[in-house]
């Protein structure tokens, strides 16, 4: 056959061929390789995809945990805040009750001096009695009946209490 | 001392087609079964042999060399089409990848001593003319009948018969382009044994032992060079005529 020549024959097998070589390429090399890719592409974006979700879990467990945090907080000072006033009546209450007591035993005391000075005053009165009686008997040489004798004494001691 | 005739060199230069293998005559019309045909064969067997071995066992994890080597030649003309074609061109992928291997291992084959397949001027043709349908059947999917005929008369009638010459000058073209390249190479390598072991006769030896290495040299450039050049001008060549077919992409998917 001539160098450059157009053979039929040829043309019509080489189309024949090509179009084996384009279905065996199709079948042997694109499909099976494209199937792959698009599995590995679907594994990529699959990943991407559980990653993006373990993300939003997270950053919703995080803002859970930081109301938590911030309830936690708040609940803290309520409380201290509570004792603090609590502590603060009871040691108004313990004061006004050491205030009481401290009137009190004022006032026991207080009493108790008045009933002292009553009884010093009693018997003040009683030695004094006694002694004037004596001073009297010393004066008048004589027995005064005791009768008259309690009387004028108190007679006297009215006086002296006048007097003062 | 007797040399074997297949280790003396070429003694003549002989251009020529293909061989026939066997003809059919049906009536007037005659269908050669040639050379080339078996050539294809053995083309087709080895490219499918490989994309068959590379393809073995894949896996979405843990890929071996082989998966690597098939996944990059498929993302690379997958590409190659997307940025030359756009994304609707897409399908056309697997057509491109088999008139570049067709068209590189076809050349190759040279390298066994064998003919190319792409020295055979009705292979180029055949692949010239697909693209030609291809180009037709574009313009008037895009444009209606109507308006593939009116495209001859653009922009002035007077242009129609330079219009129909540039629809047939680009797959013509085409296929010159890349058969001229393939043969012509062809045969300066058949030149350069044939000189080579001439001038080892001239000196008195039946061995012509300058063919060895010396040829090895311009075959980079003749055999393996141009022979990927020429595939990858071939497919980018296609690529752009059949895309040009086409709206541009933008246009294209605003329609569809």
């Amino acid at each position: 056959m001539g160098f450059l020549s157009i053979d039929t024959g040829t043309i019509l097998f080489t189309l024949l061929n090509t179009l084996i070589l384009f279905l065996g390429l199709k079948h042997f090399l694109f499909k099976p390789v494209q199937k792959i890719l698009s599995e590995r592409q679907a594994a990529v974006d699959r990943t991407l995809q559980d990653a993006e979700d373990a993300r939003t879990r997270a950053e919703a467990a995080e803002t859970e945990y930081q109301e938590k945090l911030t309830a936690a907080q708040e609940e803290s000072a309520e409380i201290v805040r509570r004792a603090t006033r609590t502590a603060q009546q009871r040691s108004e209450e313990i004061i006004a009750g050491a205030k009481a007591d401290a009137a009190n035993i004022r006032q026991q005391n207080e009493d108790e001096l008045r009933r002292e000075r009553r009884r010093a005053q009693i018997e003040l009165r009683s030695e004094v009695a006694g002694l004037a009686v004596s001073v009297a008997e010393k004066v008048v040489e004589r027995e005064i009946n005791p009768a008259d004798h309690a009387r004028l004494i108190d007679e006297f001691i009215e006086s002296v209490g006048d007097a003062e | 001392m007797a040399v074997p005739h297949f280790l003396t060199g070429p003694e003549e230069l002989e251009v020529s087609g293909a061989k026939i293998i066997a003809s059919l005559k049906i009536g007037s019309f005659t269908l050669n079964f040639t050379e080339t045909i078996v050539l294809e064969w053995i083309v087709i067997a080895v490219i499918l042999g490989l994309a068959a071995f590379l393809t073995r066992g894949l896996r979405v994890k843990a890929v071996s060399k082989r998966q690597v080597i098939a996944e990059m030649a498929v993302e690379a003309i997958t590409n190659l089409v997307r940025d030359t074609m756009g994304a609707r061109w897409l399908w056309f992928t697997p057509y491109v990848a088999t008139v570049f291997c067709f068209s590189i291992f076809g050349s190759l084959i040279s390298l066994l001593g064998l003919k190319a397949v792409t020295s055979d001027f009705s292979v180029l043709l055949t692949w010239a003319a697909v693209t030609f349908v291809i180009i037709t059947a574009t313009k008037i999917k895009y444009g209606g009948i109507g308006g593939y005929l009116k495209g001859f008369a653009d922009p002035i009638p007077v242009m129609l018969p330079i219009n129909i010459l540039s629809e047939v000058a680009t797959p013509t073209a085409m296929a010159l382009r890349h058969f001229g390249n393939i043969a012509g190479g062809g045969i300066i390598m058949a030149l350069v044994y044939y000189g080579l072991a001439n001038v080892s006769r001239m000196i008195g030896l039946d061995v012509p032992i300058f063919t060895v290495g010396i040829p090895a040299v311009l075959s980079l450039y003749f055999d393996l060079f141009s022979d990927f050049m020429q595939a990858f001008i071939f497919i980018m060549l296609m690529m752009v005529f059949i895309s040009n077919a086409g709206p541009a992409d933008d246009a294209a998917e605003g329609t569809s």
